[in-house]
């Protein structure tokens, strides 16, 4: 974990500097967790697998890429993107059924200043899409708070619960945090 | 000179005729077996695989921890949740197939595997309903005198299923509203509690067959809003041990039919608030009845959305006076248990690098050995 920590310290400092409405540990934090490793999977492994990780360069931009986990509307989501599953951001891929029940994020858009309610809908009914994994968990809750809730299978309501990708669809502005 | 040369010759042809009989020594013929596990000890390890990039294909892998060598896997189907039985002897599994892999006829089944030879005893349909969850502890588990076991349904409107396994039946299906995981009593066989989203634990408690007798809410415990607790708990007796986002610890009796809160404490002195360490993970924390000890997962820098972090340390607390007795590296840690032990090993799962870290815990924490990689989306672990 040395490493890990002068690597933070370093990546810290670099950014610390630039103006954004979200903390620059948060998106250092951000970055350093979903790109040092690479393989395997896991439940809170954030790197984008299609896109094969970030370019520290790039982080700011990342929170306006739809296919990294950093995009602002992703702040809550955990599963693959279906932005690199043949969907966007508010569609399922072809051959998929769009989950009917959702859990729901509160995130702030860095371009507007404002928060938003997202909808995170699973699509379902075929195999893993397995591309651009993230978890995300700003507001996420344990089951007790099931509408805020992402470590279930949003497709438990649909017709097949075979979990594919997940969407994010904006449903309209929040309170502010 | 001569006679060096020629004793020379002479072994070097021995050598050469031994050889040439074991090279082609004849394969004799070989009957094709099954290989019988090795007997059980305290360090086997139970790794839960959700395996997501292939959901519908989720499997328990087996291994030694002593030397983790790999000994076989329990298929558990899609978004199968599983639990051991009391004695280790039977693993329990709550899983869902569809009749055409990916679409057709949902089923859910309740199924039980011996633990001696990783068979299949036991498969009954239950109503296909079973939460798809990540593999949290408490999602499936049994009485503790293993007369029934219990599974969390979601739909997403949450219930619990009950199988009796006298009958080997399920039994009931029992609504729990707004609450979520399954906290069985452990004098109290017939009875459960579970956590609610308005910070009160409800318990069921059961007639003989299983079915739903009472229904009881506790007094508001915890603050969901403010600092909700993690689901994963653990016991000693009657009391169960959570971890609060913000790092208290609360100890609530499950002994009666109304759950009562005993007691709060807190994991954090003022420098370890200053620095941000906070609780994270999915089976963040450990208790050690004999010991008294509480191991927990800890990150600092933590935040508000950190709360599945992997540890950067682990810290260890005495229960009964509540102070820190210990921190560690933490392995990266997004799971951990110990043996069922006097002098327990703690084993974690390094959710960066899918490995098992081992640690001794007495006198003091400290690390044993580390295994290769293991698993591909695995996030609970139990030990024999």
């Amino acid at each position: 974990m040395k490493w890990l920590d002068s690597f933070f310290e370093d990546r810290l400092r670099a950014v610390a500097h630039r103006a954004s409405r979200r903390s620059a540990i948060a998106r250092v934090s951000k970055w350093l967790i979903g790109s040092a490793f690479l393989l395997p999977v896991l439940p809170f492994d954030r790197s984008p697998k299609a896109a094969g990780g970030a370019n520290p360069s790039e982080i700011a931009e990342n929170e306006l890429d739809d296919q990294h986990c950093d995009y602002w509307r992703y702040c809550a989501l955990d599963g693959h993107l279906c932005t690199c599953c043949g969907g966007s951001i508010t569609s399922c891929p072809p051959g998929t059924i769009p989950g009917s029940v959702t859990w729901i994020g509160t995130c702030e858009n860095p371009e507007d200043g404002k928060h938003y309610l997202v909808s995170y809908n699973d699509c379902c009914g075929a195999a893993s899409c397995g591309r651009c994994y993230c978890n995300t968990n700003e507001g996420e809750r344990p089951g007790y708070r099931m509408g805020v809730h992402n470590d279930i299978n949003w497709c438990m309501g649909t017709d097949s619960t075979v979990y594919h990708c997940t969407v994010s669809v904006v449903l309209g502005t929040a309170a502010a945090k | 000179m001569q006679v060096r040369k020629t004793k020379i010759g002479l072994f070097v042809f021995l050598a050469l005729t031994i050889l040439s009989i074991t090279a082609f020594a004849e394969i004799k013929p070989e009957k094709l077996t099954i290989e019988k596990m090795i007997k059980a000890d305290p360090h086997r390890l139970y790794l839960t695989d959700l395996n997501l990039n292939n959901v519908i294909d989720g499997r328990i892998h087996v291994l030694d921890g002593n030397n983790y060598k790999y000994l076989g896997l329990i298929s558990t189907g899609m978004f199968g949740v599983n639990a051991l039985s009391r004695d280790s002897s039977k693993m329990f599994v709550a899983t869902t197939y569809y009749t055409k892999r990916n679409r057709g006829d949902r089923f859910d089944q309740f199924e039980v595997y011996s633990t001696d030879d990783l068979n299949l005893e036991l498969e009954i349909e239950i109503p296909a309903k079973h939460a798809q969850a990540l593999p949290y502890k408490g999602t499936i588990t049994s009485s503790f005198d293993d007369k029934f076991v219990f599974i969390q349904n979601a739909t997403p409107a949450s219930s619990v299923s009950v199988i009796n396994m006298n009958s080997k039946k399920f039994s009931a299906e029992i609504s729990t509203p707004g609450c979520w995981i399954i906290l069985p009593s452990r004098s109290k066989t017939n009875q459960f509690s579970t956590l609610c989203g308005d910070g009160t634990l409800m318990t069921i408690t059961l007639d003989k067959q299983g079915s739903e007798k009472t229904k009881t809410r506790s007094e508001k415990i915890f603050h969901p809003g403010q600092d909700p607790l993690f689901v994963q708990a653990e016991s000693i007796g009657d009391t169960y041990y959570f971890v609060s986002f913000h790092g208290q610890i609360y100890e609530v009796s499950v002994a009666d039919a109304k759950a009562k809160l005993l007691k709060t404490w807190t994991l954090l002195n003022d420098s370890d608030k200053s620095e941000g360490w906070r609780p994270g993970g999915y089976q963040l924390l450990a208790v050690h009845e004999e010991s008294r000890r509480l191991y927990v997962a800890m990150h600092d820098n933590g935040k508000e959305g950190t709360h599945k972090y992997p540890a950067k340390e682990i810290w260890s607390f005495d229960i009964d006076s509540n102070i820190r007795v210990g921190r560690i590296s933490g392995g990266n840690a997004i799971a951990m248990t110990l043996t069922k032990e006097k002098m327990p090993s703690l084993y974690v799962y390094d959710g960066m690098e899918a490995k098992f870290h081992k640690y001794s815990t007495e006198p003091v924490m400290k690390k044993e050995s580390v295994s290769e990689p293991i698993g591909e989306f695995a996030g609970l672990i139990e030990t024999h």
